[in-house]
């Protein structure tokens, strides 16, 4: 979906756009851990809750609908997916009810679980995916590479247009979860920033080899053109005809992750973080309740349409999220350090 | 007296319980014990040896004192019953309120140090732990020859009495680990264990648990490079095991006696079983997936193969999976409760006759036969009887997901399976532990 | 703790028995063998009706049969259906290696049903077009007769690693729908027929433009082109006057640029080449001047057919992207491919001369050179 998006936006130069956005990314995150770093051991949720009741309501009650909307619309998004491209008989609420399940299973078990469980995800299913990655450069003409840029790209005026913002769905989800982690896990801001910077060859790949492969012009008719892109391999040597069937499924399993991430978020935000010690017991009924929630709306959704349009919806949440919640961090943060730095003093 | 009497009254059904009169020394005295735990003649040898010049039990007493005896002041029946059934035996004085638990000569109840049942060694020592405990602790201390081997010793249970020791080397080993185990046993001495499941209850882990929670070996060397690594070993009474608390997904992979060979052909080999275990995951439902659920992933010569190779085969082939692999699993229970004697027949039957007739009468495809095999066979790849268990129940979850939803429900299944796999914490330590925890920042 | 572990064994169990439930309905679970798998589709038109031939091999333990089924009707999908239908096994699509249009059908316009083709996800893009020059009920006659093993002769005939040759165009369906909408791409198809001694007879390649066939080239031309796309050329035989030689290798660079307002083209082809056949007394510099000939001879002659059709199957308006801005581009085919200069010159390098040597000792020909000392 992000690379149709992209390709949707630009006639030429998508490397501007691909950045463009990437750099928004960088920028959010680096401000959001800032913040984060001066609240040694608590959460966001934490962090909200202590800064006052309105301040509070305004950052954590969109987030929450904000993560909620992700959920239903990546549940339903990929579930269509899966139906289009392999199990064209199976029903669309088998397939959500399994993913919904897996995420909810996941989430159930708690953060720790969650990220182990990507670890070893990782060292499953990464190697498979760089080799279809590399092959999938077979069939492209490099020609299409030029022109590098174009007045459109070079002005950023497509920033303002639709297609642009709906991708930066791909980037924005994510960062949230680094203001939840906290007290379980630690980590290092600058391990982060440098993780995230590999993301940048992916995007760029995810975005180009469509483009290598077919020109502009056909791919920007495609649905899904990185995934077309790889059905165009033919690959003798190996026992599988349809590779972009393993490349979509391996997509698809760090997609059920990402839910259970989503699922867990919203939870604690819901729970409000008091589902500690005594009322621990209710986290996983939170959760089951949770995911059956979103399953049951995810049923409401008739068509494709109607996903387009959640999504775009969707877009003025993470607008709002990608801008509001790390400046309201950071400031917290900053405003902490100064406390914290006067007590210093004072000492 | 009154005491002795007691005693004899609870034994007085029990055809090995002795109660003599004899001289100890120059003090009469009388000797109560179970006669098929010791051995009486060799024991009143030593104890005469010790107490020669002994004129009266205070004498006695002491002469015995320092060596095999103990002495117990005012004892009471129970405590006098329980030292009998613990294999002592009992000298008391007319008299005099003093008992002595004297340690005999055993009778020898034990196998004496064998090769491992249920491990093979191929270049490495082949001595097992065997049921008796002390063995087992001074086999330990021979293969760690080192100082700062401590050995924690539990009587555990109400019913049984069972010794428990914990065994852990103290510069090592994990202090919370150890702490926690520590806590536990001493917070339910009272619980009987008498096997593995009410071992893991006297630990606190759960009794559901799919994935075991103590690796148990047979080899001295494998519970010494585990406490190398900061694990606690536990040995129990009559158990040819040594517990390895907490076990690891890596201790499927990681068998001590690999480190006795070249480390490019270590990593072989442990690759090797990874690979195993996969393959005993992915095979079966990769076969029904593919091959009822989303045939366009095969190539069209090997598809057109396998459509050949199962015309006529009246059901479906999800069904036809699980009866083969129902049947393996009967030939697998089955030859481990075989004499030795029918086993090779057993064997014969179920290889080729079965394996045979069984598509000769079209009722599967051989094509199943050889991936099914394949899988059986990669099941044992992996270090540790239990884990081989384990990995063979979590195929069924996949085979069964991957027959309704093809290759999305083979890979479903494998997260599923990752994500219990993570969940899974022994003492606070994740089963998945491997250096450090790491984080990832998925954008 | 308890109550969680329970909670979290509910919410399994739960997941079980909804599995459970839904296991009676295995809605994809159709078995291998109780699926059809055609792997060569065939399409015409005919009165604004299609109508569609399947290839379909019967797999069984001791032979393999092919079965040829065919349907009228309005739409390719519905008459898929209808087969599928009238069958007793479910008709699938997913391996289908090769489509043949129908030669009157290709020079109508295949647009619509190449997208559908891309559009519907059970028949993979990678298949390959073909057209075919005789009625496909013959076609497929006399190919059903020749075969009598899994139906995959005809997608071995364009395999690279069996029966392809540099001689034949070898397009996938995806190449036809990209160059539908390219803006600088146009596609070569093989064009087949049934053979007197072989089963399938090359009979050259068509010229595809925006989905209608409106030109044939000969094989030679096809060789060219698949030597300008950068496949191979080994192998290929060419014959001239006097010798007959074999590519062993092939590479191509091409220089190109604007003068005024016609795109100006260079290329410079380097042949190797070893010696096969040779009639009469040759040297190096005729052999290097005749295959020199031959070639700018061949490319200028297929360069007037494209610019006579307005079809860029060289893709040639890729290589001035850097040249041309991308708004101009759009009217390559019709504005700037008629004014292309070319400019192609061959370089040949005679790797070897076979077992015998060149400068010839041929049979009673010799002026008195020098005996081959062996």
């Amino acid at each position: 979906m992000y690379p149709s998006n992209v390709i949707e936006a630009l006639d030429s130069g998508h490397w501007i756009a691909v950045m463009t956005g990437y750099l928004v990314h960088l920028a959010v995150i680096a401000a959001y851990m800032y913040g984060l770093e001066a609240f040694k051991g608590q959460n966001l949720i934490q962090i909200c809750l202590n800064s006052g009741k309105l301040i509070a309501a305004a950052l954590l009650l969109p987030t929450a609908a904000y993560l909620t909307i992700a959920a239903i619309t990546t549940v339903r998004a990929y579930s269509e997916i899966i139906t289009l491209v392999f199990l064209s008989n199976t029903p669309l609420w088998s397939i959500m009810l399994l993913l919904v399940a897996i995420a909810g299973y996941l989430a159930s078990l708690g953060l720790e679980a969650i990220f182990r469980t990507g670890v070893m995800l990782a060292v499953l299913f990464i190697p498979p995916l760089l080799f279809i990655v590399c092959t999938s450069f077979k069939n492209v003409d490099w020609h299409y590479l030029l022109p590098l840029a174009d007045r459109e790209s070079a002005t950023l005026s497509f920033v303002a247009k639709r297609p642009f913002l709906e991708s930066l769905f791909a980037f924005a989800g994510g960062f949230l979860f680094l203001g939840f982690v906290q007290p379980a896990l630690a980590y290092k801001r600058k391990r982060v920033l440098q993780a995230s910077m590999l993301l940048v060859p992916m995007f760029l790949l995810s975005v180009y080899v469509p483009l290598l492969t077919f020109g502009r012009q056909t791919a920007s008719r495609f649905q899904f053109p990185y995934i077309m892109a790889i059905d165009t391999i033919d690959m003798r040597w190996i026992m599988f005809e349809r590779i972009n069937l393993f490349f979509l499924l391996s997509v698809v399993t760090f997609v059920t992750l990402f839910l259970s991430l989503l699922l867990w978020k919203v939870s604690r935000i819901v729970s409000l973080n008091k589902l500690d010690g005594k009322l621990s017991k209710f986290r996983v009924p939170a959760v089951a309740v949770l995911a059956g929630a979103i399953f049951i709306v995810c049923l409401q959704i008739p068509d494709w349409e109607r996903v387009s349009e959640l999504m775009w919806w969707n877009t003025y949440l993470r607008l709002y999220i990608i801008v509001v919640i790390p400046a309201a961090v950071l400031v917290l943060g900053i405003r902490r350090r100064r406390k914290v730095g006067l007590h210093g003093m004072e000492r | 007296m009154a005491i002795i009497d007691q005693v004899s009254e609870r034994f007085k059904e029990d055809a090995d319980y002795i109660c003599k009169r004899t001289k100890l020394g120059e003090v009469p005295a009388t000797v109560m014990a179970l006669g098929s735990l010791i051995d009486m003649p060799r024991t009143m040898l030593h104890i005469g040896l010790q107490t020669r010049q002994s004129v009266n039990p205070e004498q006695l007493a002491d002469a015995l004192a320092g060596g095999i005896g103990e002495t117990l002041i005012s004892p009471d029946a129970d405590q006098l019953a329980a030292h009998l059934t613990a294999g002592r035996i009992i000298a008391a004085f007319e008299g005099s309120d003093i008992h002595i638990s004297i340690a005999p000569a055993p009778k020898t109840l034990t196998r004496s140090i064998e090769a491992p049942l249920t491990e093979n060694v191929l270049s490495g020592s082949v001595s097992a732990f065997n049921e008796d405990i002390d063995s087992n602790l001074g086999m330990l201390r021979k293969q760690v020859v080192s100082e700062r081997l401590r050995a924690l010793s539990y009587q555990v249970g109400s019913d049984q009495r069972k010794r428990i020791s914990v065994i852990y080397l103290e510069h090592r080993v994990n202090r919370r680990l150890l702490d926690a185990i520590v806590r536990k046993i001493e917070s339910r001495l009272e619980l009987d264990v008498t096997s593995l499941q009410s071992l893991n209850g006297l630990l606190g882990l759960s009794k559901w648990s799919i994935v075991t929670r103590l690796n148990s070996t047979e080899l001295p060397q494998q519970a010494a490079s585990a406490m190398e690594k900061g694990k606690a070993v536990i040995l129990v009474d009559r158990y040819p095991f040594a517990f390895i608390v907490p076990s690891l997904l890596w201790d499927m992979f990681d068998v001590e006696n690999d480190r006795n060979y070249p480390i490019s052909l270590m990593y072989s080999i442990r690759l090797l079983r990874i690979i195993g275990v996969l393959v005993n995951f992915i095979f079966p439902g990769l076969y029904v997936a593919l091959v009822s659920v989303n045939p366009d992933v095969l190539r069209i010569e090997m598809a057109l193969s396998v459509a050949a190779s199962r015309i006529d085969v009246p059901y479906p082939a999800f069904v036809e999976t699980l009866i083969l692999l129902i049947i393996l699993e009967l030939i697998l229970e089955a030859s481990v409760r075989l004499p030795k004697s029918i086993g090779p027949t057993i064997t014969m039957v179920g290889g080729i006759i079965l394996g045979q007739a069984v598509v000769s009468a079209k009722l599967v495809s051989n094509l199943l036969i050889i991936i099914l095999a394949a899988t059986t066979i990669a099941s044992f790849t992996v270090a540790g009887f239990q884990n081989a268990i384990s990995i063979r129940v979590f195929k069924y979850i996949i085979l069964i997901l991957s027959a309704v939803f093809g290759v999305f429900g083979l890979l479903s299944g494998l997260v599923i399976v990752c994500g219990y796999l993570a969940s899974v914490t022994s003492f606070g330590i994740p089963y998945l532990h491997m250096a450090r925890a790491r984080d990832d920042a998925h954008g | 703790m308890a109550w969680r572990g329970k909670a979290r064994s509910g919410f399994v169990l739960a997941a079980a028995a909804a599995l459970l439930l839904v296991l009676p309905g295995c809605w994809d679970n159709v078995d291998i063998n109780h699926r059809s798998l055609p792997i060569i589709m065939g399409v015409s038109k005919h009165d604004g009706q299609y109508k569609v031939f399947l290839q379909i091999p019967e797999p069984s333990p001791h032979s393999d049969k092919l079965r040829i089924v065919s349907a009228t009707g309005d739409t390719i999908n519905e008459i898929i259906n209808d087969i599928s239908t009238n069958m007793e096994t479910r008709v699938d699509l997913l391996h289908l290696k090769i489509i043949l249009f129908e030669r009157s059908f290709a020079e109508e316009g295949v647009n619509d049903s190449v997208a559908s083709f891309m559009r519907g996800r059970d028949i993979s893009p990678k298949a390959i077009a073909v057209i075919c020059n005789e009625p496909l009920e013959r076609f497929f006659e006399r190919l059903t007769k020749y075969e009598n093993r899994s139906g995959l002769m005809l997608y071995h005939y364009f395999g690279e690693n069996a029966g392809w040759n540099p001689q034949l165009a070898r397009t996938r369906i995806w190449e036809m729908f990209r160059s539908i909408h390219s803006y600088t791409n146009d596609v070569v198809v093989p064009v087949i027929q049934s053979g007197s001694s072989t089963p399938i007879a090359s009979a050259g390649s068509a010229l595809i433009k925006r989905g209608r066939m409106v030109d044939l080239i000969s094989p030679d031309d096809t060789l060219l082109i698949n030597v300008f796309m950068g496949r191979g050329a080994q192998g290929k035989i060419e014959v001239m006057d006097h010798v007959d030689v074999l590519i062993v290798g092939n590479r191509i660079r091409h220089t190109a640029s604007m003068s005024g307002n016609a795109p100006v083209l260079k290329s410079r082809l380097r042949l190797k080449v070893s010696v096969l056949e040779t009639k009469g007394d040759l040297n190096r510099a005729t052999i290097e001047k005749e295959l020199d000939a031959l070639m700018t001879k061949r490319f200028n002659r297929l360069l007037e057919k494209m610019k006579r059709n307005e079809a860029d199957i060289l893709g040639l308006g890729q290589l001035f992207r850097t040249v041309l801005p991308r708004e101009r581009l759009a009217d390559w085919r019709s504005e700037y491919l008629p004014r292309l200069k070319g400019d192609f010159q061959t370089e040949v390098i005679l790797q070897n001369t076979g077992n015998l040597k060149l400068d010839g000792h041929e049979e009673g020909n010799g002026t008195g050179r020098k005996q081959g000392g062996g």
